[in-house]
């Protein structure tokens, strides 16, 4: 029964797809080269990372741009080889792509790749990993902004002094960004002490993250507010505290969002207040639109910086938020982001 | 048949411990013949292959090759002089993931003036060299792990040749192939034969011996026991000798048969065997001896269930019997004490309890839940009555001398009560006052069930046995009581010289 | 060869009467030593940190090992008839993954789920088995793939996505289902033991299978004949046992304690996400390897690797107390195993 729904519902959303191509084709003599003829535009998604809910938006974000576009998508996934990433990029030369948006990655494996495909006169940017390259635009979810909402609404919520258990694994870009933001905090509260530092990312990482915050929790029982500046360390930490039956005592403020974060954030009683997030989608979306411009001899700026968010608790709450969808059309500055929108952009269909 | 002697073997002796192996051998070489070495198992044909090929060095007399003194520290150094071994296993011969070629100059490769890089090319004219000295018509560029194990084992051989060996010892080189196999083995032994190596053939097959020897010596308890190189060569003499002449017969208090509780009718071993028949009598001792090689072990594994007949039928205590598994024959009474014991017998890690109740565990269960005070109980009267020496059953067997790791074996499969008690070469790497303990227990209980002993060696089966069966081929030859025994006809038998008009 | 063998028992038939019966220095150090060990790791960390020595503390190291403890427990069934089982890793998060589906995706209720789940680890087990015995594929090189294999399969129904309630499907429409409160009270219900709401039921579990296991393999015929197998595979077939049988045996109760430590996995995280489980794997292996060395065993044995996990547990939980970073604690890790490992076959081997 539930099976021949779902098989009707995928159906019409093909239809409606189909349909949907239509203007997008219709408009295309609007656009400048080369989306006049979009069909031959091809680009390639080179990626680092892909596990998780993040990355599986993000490349949602970075398919329905590329759908709006019309263009031809190619999506290489070296999962977390740094190496195999350069050979990727290689290969999309290879295959004489338009453009490329590198996703994630190590500096020092994808610097001279990416100097390659820009020699080969393709177009590149790149999320969230410095190429050290000035032809190469920057798409930033502004990590720094993250990690700084959180905290803001940290010392709303607890004053300017309190003791902080910081949940950090160095070395990853992202988490390198929001851990200058925190140490700049507790250089400006003096307040704020730290108990206790821990992380890792052994994966299932929420469950590895848990078993370290049960130990860190036990052995400082006065720790009030957790800063857990990644979703997944979040929800390791909230399983503790739930376990150590804490949750009255302590807060935890995070970074980024997914469906499965807002149940945990709207649990009763849950001690997760509050996190700060740019919607993933969005940033696929940024990013395959600064490679436009870039395809159309535009220039989309040195850095894109996609702004944050912040989503607490009570906000989830009031507006009744149960998933992202709802979240998007509950919180438009967080359906959209006014970035690299040029007049000729198409933008992807929302409901 | 005047060639000069090239090797020359005198007053050789070697001692293990408290243990003389080999006692006084003198032997010579000579070019151009095929010098066959029979002997029983232990009689000291390894040992002495190995002192010849440098493994061991002998602690007594000495052996000159072409009139020099004749020492080698290692195998490389015995191969360099020119004395070169091929071992019954072929996958010692041999690299199988590498091409006929490559394997016919690997030696050549190790040496360490040869260039770094690997020429392919000069590889192939060597190899082609050394084929066409030895008339071997293979694909140069087959894999030899896609060849048949004749073929193989020439290419060991050839490869051996590549060292122009002035002796060539080659120690069962039959045993794993088939007679069509061997038959080409030994047009090309015949081959290097002309070629004037000196070949040192060892093997217990009578038929290969028959096609090959120019000469016959018998090794029997570490001596020379006989030298037979007379016209027309004496088979049954030279089996006699290697299996001893001071038997006498009639050891056992025979025991007349009675009722049977096993027979078998029609049944063949191997295909092209002849089929055979047998009875077993209730309380009767019989032994099956033969040659190695001749299907004793099939037999064994045929009637425990691990393999199956090609054609025949069985019936025990009056009921058919065809096991499928080991655990059938186990539940209808039928026990085997297989060969080798340390591969098909013990279980290393396991204490002499629960070694001796492995296969019984369902009687020794609760609701499977093991009883280990009644295991033990069983394995201390076990050990009791074999006179195992041990501090107590929980010592684990590795502790155990070899003699009472083969009394824990044949403990095992005495602490149950047997219709029918298989035991293949039960004496097998055990010295003697084990042995007489063993053969006396299996005496003393052997009143309600039928046992059946395989043995190789005649005067452990005249010794234990009621009744003497000669297997040769794959079949049943000859029968003898005990008592009255002919060794004459028997020996004759087990030299297979009826098989010859019979074939 | 055979003279050698010949010549062997008259030397050493002298030798069993000589030995004396009592333990000599280094044997109670090869018997007691890991768990001398472990106690003193206790004793070190409760005067180190405050709150080690509690009972909830004590609770938790074990919450802590439970999963990877019952995975352990499942792989030592495996090295017990002389295999190995590199899916468990996998198997667990493809249960867990199974469970999610089943309760979020298809709305059912925990006991179908759980019962799936354990289906699925019973059948990846048998298919391991399978081609193990009768494909002889070697069991590293069997296992290995069935790994991998399963890293992508609990990718495809949800096209890679994590599962958790209102999550968007492929077609667009969002989930309904929900995880039910049955399920997910195997992983957060805890039981009164002296102290109201101690013992959390992913212990319980833990603690049963590691009794039951234990009984299985030393108190059992099947557990006998299960190390008779994998001590010398020919022999148990000339006593008549069944060693396809026990292998394959092995593999499905390796495949279903993994697929419990996966359920218990969904019910703590109370989502399904994607994880390849080599980290579970690693931990798990380790566990078990440790065993070898407890008691001086030399062999693989289900309180061996309890203890295994637990002194993993303690280790790891005494060390985040002490505020160790987490690269330390993966090398603290890997010394305990290579000292574990020495141990057994250094030591021990010495005996053969």
């Amino acid at each position: 029964m539930k099976l021949t729904r779902r098989h009707l519902g995928r159906l019409t959303a093909g239809l409606l797809g189909a349909t949907l191509l239509w203007p997008a084709a219709a408009s295309a003599q609007d656009m400048p080269a080369p989306f006049d003829n979009p069909g031959d535009v091809e680009i390639a998604l080179v990626r680092y990372l892909s596990t998780g809910d993040f990355f599986q938006a993000y490349l949602s974000g970075v398919e329905a741009q590329a759908e709006a576009l019309g263009v031809n998508l190619r999506v290489l996934d070296s999962r977390q080889d740094a190496a195999l990433q350069a050979d990727m990029v290689d290969q999309a030369i290879a295959l004489g792509v338009d453009g490329i948006v590198i996703q994630h990655g190590l500096t020092e494996s994808m610097k001279e790749a990416a100097q390659r495909a820009v020699d080969a006169g393709i177009k590149v940017v790149a999320f969230d990993v410095n190429v050290e390259n000035e032809a190469i635009p920057q798409i930033e979810q502004s990590d720094r902004d993250l990690a700084r909402l959180a905290l803001e609404q940290a010392i709303e919520d607890n004053g300017e002094s309190w003791k902080a258990a910081y949940v950090y694994v160095p070395g990853i870009a992202p988490l390198d960004r929001r851990n200058e933001t925190w140490m700049e905090f507790k250089e400006k509260y003096p307040g704020i002490e730290q108990v206790a530092e821990f992380g890792t990312l052994d994966n299932p990482i929420a469950n590895s993250v848990a078993n370290q915050a049960r130990s860190v929790l036990s052995a400082n029982p006065d720790t009030q507010v957790v800063f857990a500046p990644y979703d997944e360390f979040a929800k390791g930490v909230k399983i503790a505290v739930d376990e150590a039956g804490l949750s009255d005592g302590i807060k935890i403020y995070s970074a980024d969002i997914s469906t499965a974060d807002i149940s945990a954030m709207r649990e009763p009683n849950s001690a997760w207040v509050a996190t700060a997030a740019t919607n993933p989608a969005v940033v696929g979306e940024v990013s395959v639109r600064a490679l436009a411009m870039l395809l159309a001899d535009e220039d989309p700026g040195e850095n894109v910086v996609v702004p944050p968010t912040l989503i607490t608790q009570q906000l989830l709450n009031d507006e009744d938020v149960k998933n992202m969808q709802e979240l998007s059309q509950k919180m438009p500055q967080f359906a959209h982001a006014d970035v690299a929108v040029p007049d000729w952009m198409p933008l992807p269909e929302r409901d | 048949m005047a060639q000069s002697v090239v090797f020359n073997i005198a007053g050789l002796g070697k001692s293990f411990g408290p243990n003389t192996v080999l006692r006084d051998i003198t032997l010579a070489l000579r070019a151009g013949e095929v010098t066959v070495l029979m002997g029983a198992n232990g009689a000291g044909k390894s040992t002495l292959v190995k002192i010849m090929s440098g493994v061991h060095q002998a602690d007594r007399g000495a052996m000159q090759l072409e009139g020099t003194s004749f020492l080698p520290g290692t195998p490389a150094e015995a191969m360099r002089a020119g004395v070169v071994t091929v071992h019954q296993n072929i996958d010692d011969g041999v690299v199988s993931a590498l091409n006929v070629a490559t394997n016919l100059v690997l030696d050549r490769l190790n040496n360490t003036k040869r260039g770094i890089l690997f020429n392919p090319h000069r590889i192939r004219s060597e190899a082609r060299e050394i084929a066409e000295q030895m008339d071997l018509s293979l694909d140069l560029s087959a894999n030899v792990n896609e060849l048949p194990l004749a073929d193989r084992q020439m290419v060991a051989i050839a490869r051996a040749m590549a060292h122009e060996p002035k002796v060539m010892i080659l120690d069962e080189p039959t045993s794993s192939l088939s007679s069509k196999e061997a038959d080409r083995l030994f047009a090309f032994i015949d081959r290097l034969r002309e070629r004037g190596v000196a070949i040192l053939y060892i093997s217990h097959r009578m038929s290969d011996i028959r096609r090959l020897a120019d000469r016959i010596v018998s090794l029997r308890d570490g001596r020379i026991t006989g030298l037979f190189e007379d016209e027309p060569l004496d088979y049954e003499g030279a089996v006699n000798a290697m299996l001893g002449q001071e038997l006498s017969a009639g050891h056992a208090a025979a025991c007349a048969a009675s009722e049977p509780i096993f027979t078998a009718s029609g049944v063949q071993l191997a295909p092209g065997a002849s089929p055979f028949s047998l009875a077993l009598g209730m309380s009767e001792v019989v032994a099956i001896t033969g040659l190695v090689g001749v299907g004793k072990t099939q037999l064994a594994e045929m009637l425990y269930g691990l393999r199956h007949p090609l054609a025949g039928s069985m019936q025990l205590d009056g009921k058919p019997y065809a096991p499928r598994t080991p655990a059938d024959a186990i539940r209808r009474g039928v026990f085997l004490v297989a060969k080798d014991r340390a591969r098909t017998g013990i279980v290393p890690d396991f204490n002499i309890y629960k070694n001796m109740s492995l296969p019984f565990l369902p009687r020794f269960s609760f609701f499977s839940i093991t009883q280990r005070r009644a295991e033990r109980a069983a394995a201390r009267a076990q050990i009791e009555n074999m006179g195992i020496v041990c501090r107590s059953e929980r010592d684990d067997l590795f502790t155990l001398s070899g003699g009472n790791q083969q009394k824990v074996t044949v403990a095992r499969w005495l602490s149950q009560p047997s219709r029918m008690l298989i035991l293949d070469e039960p004496f097998q790497g055990v010295d003697i006052a084990a042995r007489h303990d063993i053969a006396a227990k299996l005496r003393e209980s052997a009143k309600e069930r039928a046992t059946l002993l395989f043995l190789t060696e005649l005067d452990e089966a005249l010794e234990t046995a009621d009744r003497i069966l000669v297997m040769s081929e794959h079949t049943i030859v000859g029968e003898h009581r005990t008592s009255e025994v002919d060794m004459a006809r028997l020996l004759a038998e087990v030299a297979g010289a009826n098989m010859q008009g019979a074939a | 060869m055979r003279t050698e063998l010949a010549e062997k028992p008259v030397a050493e038939a002298q030798q069993p009467e000589s030995m004396q019966p009592s333990l000599t220095l280094r044997e109670i150090a090869i018997r007691y030593g890991f768990l001398a060990l472990l106690f003193g790791l206790i004793i070190f960390f409760s005067l180190a940190t405050g709150g080690f020595a509690s009972p909830q503390a004590a609770v938790f190291i074990l919450q802590s090992v439970s999963i990877t403890g019952i995975l352990a427990l499942g792989v030592t069934a495996t090295l017990v008839v002389g295999g190995f089982d590199l899916s468990i890793g996998s198997v667990a998060t493809s249960a867990m993954m199974a469970a999610a589906y089943m309760m979020v995706i298809l709305e059912q209720n925990a006991l179908v789920a759980v019962l799936v789940c354990l289906a699925i680890g019973a059948f990846v087990g048998l298919l391991n088995g399978l081609i193990i015995c009768y494909m002889r594929v070697p069991d590293l090189l069997a296992t290995l793939g069935m790994m991998f294999l399963l890293i992508g399969l609990q990718r495809i129904p949800t096209e890679g996505r994590s599962i958790a309630s209102g999550m968007t499907l492929p077609d667009g429409s969002a989930a309904e289902g929900t995880f039910s409160p049955a399920f997910l009270a195997l992983g957060r219900h805890r039981f009164d033991f002296f102290i109201e709401n101690l013992v959390p039921a992913s212990v319980v579990v833990l603690l049963v299978l590691a009794v039951l296991i234990w009984f299985f393999l030393e108190y059992t015929r099947f557990g006998r004949m299960m190390y008779a197998v994998g001590s010398n595979a020919r022999a148990a077939e000339f006593a008549g046992a069944p060693v396809n049988a026990y292998k394959i045996w092995a593999y499905v109760i390796s495949g279903v304690f993994a697929s419990i430590g996966g359920i218990l996995l969904a019910a703590r995280l109370g989502r399904g996400d994607i994880a390849s489980g080599t980290n579970l794997l690693l931990d798990s292996v380790a566990a078990a390897l440790i065993g070898f060395a407890v008691l001086g065993a030399a062999k693989p044995n289900a309180f061996g690797t309890a203890i295994g996990a637990l002194f993993v547990g303690v280790l790891l939980q005494g060390l985040t107390m002490m505020n160790v970073p987490y690269y330390t604690q993966d090398f603290v890790k890997g010394a305990v195993l290579v000292i574990a490992l020495v141990f057994t076959f250094a030591l021990l081997g010495r005996r053969n």
